[in-house]
Formats: structure tokens, C-alpha cells, sequence
């Protein structure tokens, strides 16, 4: 996962949530297609891609989908 | 990165899916989604789940109302969010579309213990209870002793069975599915006394153990042991996410458990298969038979060949339980007939297979076939072969028909053959056992009615008997297990679950009635069932099941004509009864007519018909029937809707 068009492409096509470059920053509870289920999935699927494992106590507490793309390209 | 992943192949088909969820065309196309499912990697199946579980289940019933949709209750301890997309598509690759009712975070208790919950309100036919060791760890004091986790368990144990009786009573013909918990080495580790160790251990397998003895106890209740599941590898947990999550079982542990609830979806839903179609070579001995000779085939003594021999082990290992074994193989067939008869290094010989064939022809016309001259539907088959071209062909030319692929690796043969529970049913009967050789006693009879000019005069020389009586109660599993596996004369296709079926027989109002026969070649044991009940002076047929083995025969007509002549003689004045159409039941639509009953109201898909029992049917001349309807029938205190 390079840049943050690969972190929407895995929203789209491997969680199947029809989301856009502008959801990334909005509140997630304001997000229409996100559902606090799918952060569990989002999670496997980040760590699968990047190979390195995510801090997911801080992923759960992630305001909006940037600061989830911020912790797993740091990681 | 939107195709980056090397998806293991063939991952096309996860690919269409989403290029038709994109489109807005999936419902419309669901119909395709089982095929494109097929032969696809874990990743990519459960990619393909998140993908199908975006779909609305209405929107897919509307473009295709015939479409099998068993609403799945999901409730449990943990987070539990990961099983809807697996069960989505897990039931997707057996051609039904789930209608997952997932309940709230740890609500199982208050879902199976108020009759008036919203679990119960969804009325699944299947209801996963996902249980998981922290149902005990979290009611650990501290600091904790074995006999605490006794206890415990203990009481866990006790609320389950209880909560079982109320599923009983609250929801009858569903089923409840519970779960062996796994014993996580974060329990054991913490004790440092081994024999303190070893007793834990000895506790949580008696507490599984009791677990899995409801399922011997309660019809309606299965329990999924998840121990061979996960020896099969893979952690039964991820630690953050139990601890941060509360999701306490492993995304690929779920998949697993999707996997077989799957397999017992498809079950209820009558999917069960009764058919092992083998490819030979390569498949169930190395090597080419028309090139290296029957000598030259590997099947013992080498490295490759007991990997084949221990696949020719498990087939006949299967067929020893009521599956039939049919070879299909591009050979000349006097040389597979041979081979199996006399090749001494064989497991499977020729006797274990009902039907042979072996030629150049395409082998989804071979299948068929073999299916025309069984009396079965190709879509109760399960062909095996090790080529993606004989696969592929088989799969698009017979959508129904399970294809199991294997591949150049023999020793990897059995697991796919047994990956997907395809003969897997609720109790084996006595009919089961005797199967296969029923069938080899029906290729008999073929053989015997080619030697004569018509249907009739060999009909005759069958010297058919059939026994019409109240089902015993240890005839009742083979009613069910008739209701659930017959698709083409089965009347209302309405399936009986066991539980159900014992309902009847004690429900004074109605008549269970078992069809026996048997001729010259045999017994062909349980074929047929008649549902009665009655209602003042009409008697209603429930519904009339008959096993393809022996239809057309005239056991049908003859058995019609018992039960009506029975109406009149016990002071009923008309007889009704019902056809509701099903995608396989269509060549028995005008079977109620044909016996003398009038249509009294009719539309694409049901059919209400009366008798009012004037002129009867004449008995079926070469059948010598004898009857007998003991159990008297009561009126029904209410008259049901």
C-alpha cells in the first residue's frame, strides 16, 4: 500500500464500501457506509497488505478513516 | 494497488462478482454467483462474502423469487461481525442466498430464553449459538482455581441445556447449532502445577464432551466440534482482537465454522448429495490406464501409489454409509471393467460401483446418463476429477452437480473429497446401509426388463409387494430423511425435520404412513410416505413422498388407490390434497389428477384438489399391496389454517 488511493481502492474493492478520497477525513459516525463491524475486517486486511502487525487499541480509537491510514502506513 | 494482490487463481471470479456489484447487476445475476465461487482460494472467498453480504437479499428474491433463502440466526458471546460475510458466501457456493439475522454483542442468553425475542421473531431456520472459552474465562474470579472453571462450566453447561429446551419449545422444526469451545493456553498456562494443568484439561474435554452428547439427545440441536477444525492449523484466536474486540474466535477459525454451517444449511435445505462420481485415472489410481496397462497404474507399494489407495479407502469408506459410487472415465471399457475386477492392488473393486462407464464421450453426457438410469437428478452427484478441463465442462454443463477438483498431488485427494461434508446427514438409517446394493439389484432389474417386449408383462414378472402402514418409531428417521432428500416426487416439497416428524406420528389428529415394497430382486426397504390428517369428514393428504428408485412402477397408483379407498370406508366424505410446485418436482404435477381428483383451485405454483371418493381407483394388478391404517384418526381439535 503506497499512498492513500491504495488505502481507498482496499475500502472499495476488498471491503465493498462504496467510499471516496473525501469520506477519508469526515467522522466516522457521519460516514454513511461505515459500520463499526467493518474495522475488525479493515484491520486483517491492513495487516495482510503492509505485512506489519496494526496497533489496534489505537485503530479502535480512530476519529475517521485518515488517522486508520496514518497508523498503518507508521506502523 | 486495486489489482496488486496476486490472487492465488482462479480469483476471476471474485473479480466478476465485484464488477457486478459495481454494475448494480449481481441480484439479477445471482443465479451465476455459486459457479463463480467455485475452486476459489480462502482469501479470495472471503473477499467474495464481504462483496455478496453488501447485496440485499430482497432485491436478489425479487429478480429470482425460486431462490432457496434460509434465514441463518447468528448469536454468541463475542463480537461475532466476521461470520455474516463467510456465511454469506459460504451458503452462496451451494446455490442459496443467506438471510443472516446477526443479534446483538453477547446476547445469546436473553435470544434463546425469551420466546418473544427478536431472534426467535426472525424464525430462523437455522440458529448459530457461536460460544467461545471466554463464556467461562470472563466469570473467573481472582484468583482462580480449577474447581472454580469446574464450576463454571458447570453452570454454562446447565444454562445451555436449558436454553436448548426453550429453542425446543419456542421454535419447532429450527435448528440450534452450539459449539465445542477450544481450551486456550492462556488458561492452562497460568497454572504452574502440572497436575493441577492436566485436570483442567480432563474438565474442559468433559464439558465439550457433554456438549457434543446433546447433539445424541435433542433432534433439533447439533453441535460443531471446532477441535478437528483446528487441527487442521490456524490459531483459534487473534489475542488483540479477543482483548480489544471481544472478538474472541479467529476471522479463520469463523470461516471454518462457515463452512459447516453451510454444509447444514444446504442440508435442511435438501441439498444433501447421494452420489460419488469418480474419474479414474489420476484420480483414483497414478497414472494412464489406456497408456501404461493395468500393471503399470499406480495404487499400492509406492510412494504415490498409497496416496491413491488411501482415496480409494475413504471412497469405500463412504459407500459403507449409503453413498453410491459410479466410475466415469475416458477408457475403453473393457479394460477399466478388468482392471477393477481383477488388478489385486486395488481397494475399490468392480462390485462397489453401481455403475460403470467408461468411454470417449464427454463426461457430463456420461453423468447424465448414469444419472437417467439411476432415477436420480445429475444434481444429487458429486464428480471428482483431477482435470480443470473435464471440471470446467462438468460445471458449466451440469450447474447442479458438485464438482470436486483435485489436483496433481494425490495425498491431498481425501481432504478435498471430504472438504465440504457433501453426503454428511442428520442420522444414517437402515435404508442407508443396504443402498448401494439396492442399486446394484435395480441395474438387475434393467438388465432383466430389456428381456422383455412391454412394461407390462415385465412389470408383472417383478412380483411387486408393498406394505402401507403407520411408520413405527424406528421407521421415522427414514420418513424425515425421505422428506429431506426426495425433490422429484415429493408432492408439496415440504421437508421434515426429524423432531418434526415424531411430532406427527404422536399428533392424534394425524397419520404417518410408511410405503415398504419389495420384489423379486429384493427389499427395497422404506420408499415412500404417505401425511395424513383429518378434519370431520375430509381427510387431507399433507403430502405423498416417493423414493426415484422405485417410481413407475405403479406403487404410486396402487398406493393412492389404499388411501382412498381407506377415506371412504373409515366415513370420510372427501379426500383434498395439494401439489405445490417446486424447481424439481414438476413431472408429478398431474399425479392427484391422474388418480381421479378434480382441481379445485390451481395457479402457476399450487394446485388444491378433492376427491369425493364416487368411482374409486381399480388396485394396480401386478401389485399385491396390503394395508393397514391401525392408528385410528381423530378430529384435529382445530381445524388448522
Amino acid at each position: 500500500m503506497k499512498n492513500v488511493e491504495d488505502f481507498v481502492a482496499l475500502l472499495r474493492d476488498e471491503l465493498a464500501l462504496p467510499l471516496t478520497a473525501a469520506d477519508l477525513d469526515r467522522g466516522l459516525d457521519t460516514v454513511e457506509a461505515w459500520d463499526s463491524v467493518h474495522m475488525l475486517a479493515l484491520c486483517t486486511l491492513l495487516e495482510r497488505e503492509t505485512g506489519r502487525p496494526m496497533p489496534l487499541s489505537e485503530v479502535l480509537e480512530a476519529p475517521n478513516l485518515e488517522a486508520v491510514y496514518r497508523l498503518a502506513v507508521a506502523s | 494497488m486495486t489489482n496488486a494482490p496476486p490472487t492465488v487463481a482462479p480469483g476471476e471470479g471474485t473479480e466478476e462478482l465485484a464488477a457486478l456489484l459495481r454494475e448494480g447487476t449481481l441480484a439479477a445475476e445471482y443465479p451465476r454467483v455459486g459457479r463463480l465461487l467455485a475452486g476459489l482460494s480462502d482469501d479470495a472467498l472471503g473477499r467474495a462474502g464481504r462483496l455478496l453480504a453488501r447485496l440485499d437479499p430482497g432485491e436478489v428474491l425479487a429478480a429470482h423469487p425460486d431462490t432457496p433463502a434460509p434465514v441463518i440466526a447468528v448469536t454468541g458471546h463475542g463480537t461475532l461481525s466476521a461470520l455474516v460475510p463467510a456465511l454469506t458466501a459460504e451458503l452462496a457456493r451451494h446455490g442459496l442466498l443467506a438471510r443472516v439475522h446477526l443479534s446483538d454483542f453477547d446476547g445469546w442468553v436473553l435470544d434463546l430464553a425469551d420466546p418473544g425475542s427478536a431472534l426467535y421473531a426472525a424464525r430462523p431456520s437455522v440458529t448459530l449459538c457461536v460460544l467461545d472459552p471466554a463464556v467461562v474465562a470472563d466469570e473467573l474470579p481472582l484468583p482462580w482455581r480449577v474447581a472454580d472453571v469446574e464450576r463454571v462450566l458447570e453452570e454454562k453447561l446447565a444454562l445451555a441445556e436449558r436454553l436448548v429446551g426453550t429453542f425446543v419449545r419456542t421454535a419447532p422444526g429450527g435448528t440450534l447449532v452450539l459449539n465445542t469451545l477450544p481450551l486456550p493456553r492462556e488458561l492452562t498456562g497460568q497454572l504452574v502445577d502440572l497436575k493441577a494443568r492436566a485436570q483442567l484439561g480432563a474438565v474442559w474435554r468433559e464439558a465439550n464432551a457433554r456438549l457434543l452428547r446433546l447433539s445424541l439427545d435433542v433432534p433439533e440441536a447439533l453441535v460443531i466440534d471446532l477441535d478437528p477444525l483446528l487441527a487442521e492449523g490456524g490459531p483459534a484466536r487473534d489475542v488483540r482482537q479477543s482483548v480489544y474486540a471481544k472478538a474472541h474466535l479467529s476471522d479463520g477459525l469463523l470461516s471454518a465454522y462457515a463452512r459447516e454451517a453451510g454444509h447444514l444449511a444446504r442440508r435442511s435445505a435438501g441439498g444433501t448429495k447421494k452420489v460419488l462420481a469418480l474419474d479414474l485415472d489420476e484420480t483414483v489410481w497414478g497414472g494412464v490406464l489406456g497408456e501404461v496397462g493395468p500393471e503399470g497404474i499406480a495404487t499400492e507399494g509406492s510412494y504415490r501409489g498409497e496416496a491413491f489407495q488411501r482415496f480409494q479407502r475413504v471412497a469405500k469408506q463412504l459407500s459403507s454409509q449409503g453413498v453410491l459410487l459410479t466410475a466415469v472415465s475416458k477408457n475403453d471399457r473393457e479394460t477399466v471393467v478388468k482392471t477393477l475386477r481383477e488388478h489385486p492392488g486395488l481397494a475399490l473393486r468392480e462390485a462397489d460401483f453401481v455403475h460403470i462407464r467408461a468411454n470417449w464421450r464427454p463426461k457430463h453426457s456420461n453423468l447424465a446418463e448414469q444419472a437417467g438410469d439411476l432415477n436420480l437428478s445429475p444434481d444429487s452427484f458429486v464428480f471428482v476429477d483431477d482435470s480443470p478441463f473435464e471440471c470446467g465442462l462438468v460445471r458449466r454443463e451440469l450447474p447442479g452437480t458438485a464438482v470436486v477438483q483435485v489436483g496433481s498431488e494425490p495425498a491431498l485427494h481425501v481432504e478435498r473429497l471430504l472438504r465440504d461434508g457433501w453426503f454428511d446427514v442428520r442420522e444414517l438409517t437402515d435404508d442407508d446401509l443396504v443402498r448401494p446394493r439396492r442399486y446394484r439389484e435395480d441395474h438387475a432389474r434393467q438388465e432383466f426388463l430389456h428381456t422383455f417386449d412391454s412394461l407390462d408383462s415385465y412389470l408383472r414378472e417383478l412380483d411387486i409387494t408393498v406394505r402401507l402402514a403407520p411408520a413405527g418409531p424406528q421407521e421415522l428417521a427414514r420418513v424425515s430423511q425421505l422428506s429431506l432428500r426426495t425433490n422429484q416426487f415429493n408432492l408439496t416439497g415440504q421437508r421434515l425435520q426429524p423432531a418434526e416428524t415424531h411430532a406427527l406420528a404422536e399428533d392424534p389428529a394425524a397419520l404417518v404412513l410408511a410405503v415398504v415394497s419389495a420384489d423379486r430382486f429384493g427389499d427395497n426397504g422404506l420408499v415412500g410416505a404417505v401425511l395424513l390428517h383429518r378434519e370431520g369428514k375430509v381427510l387431507h393428504i399433507d403430502n405423498f413422498l416417493l423414493s426415484c428408485r422405485v417410481f413407475g412402477r405403479g406403487i404410486e397408483q396402487a398406493v393412492i388407490a389404499a388411501v382412498l379407498g381407506h377415506a371412504g370406508e373409515s366415513g370420510a366424505e372427501e379426500v383434498r390434497a395439494e401439489y405445490r410446485r417446486t424447481a424439481k418436482n414438476g413431472k408429478v404435477a398431474g399425479f392427484y389428477p391422474r388418480a381421479g381428483f378434480e382441481v379445485v383451485a390451481e395457479d402457476a405454483s399450487h394446485a388444491a384438489f378433492r376427491h369425493m371418493l364416487g368411482p374409486l381407483p381399480r388396485p394396480v394388478g401386478h401389485i399385491r399391496l396390503t394395508a393397514c391404517f391401525e392408528r385410528a384418526l381423530h378430529d384435529a381439535p382445530q381445524p388448522s389454517a
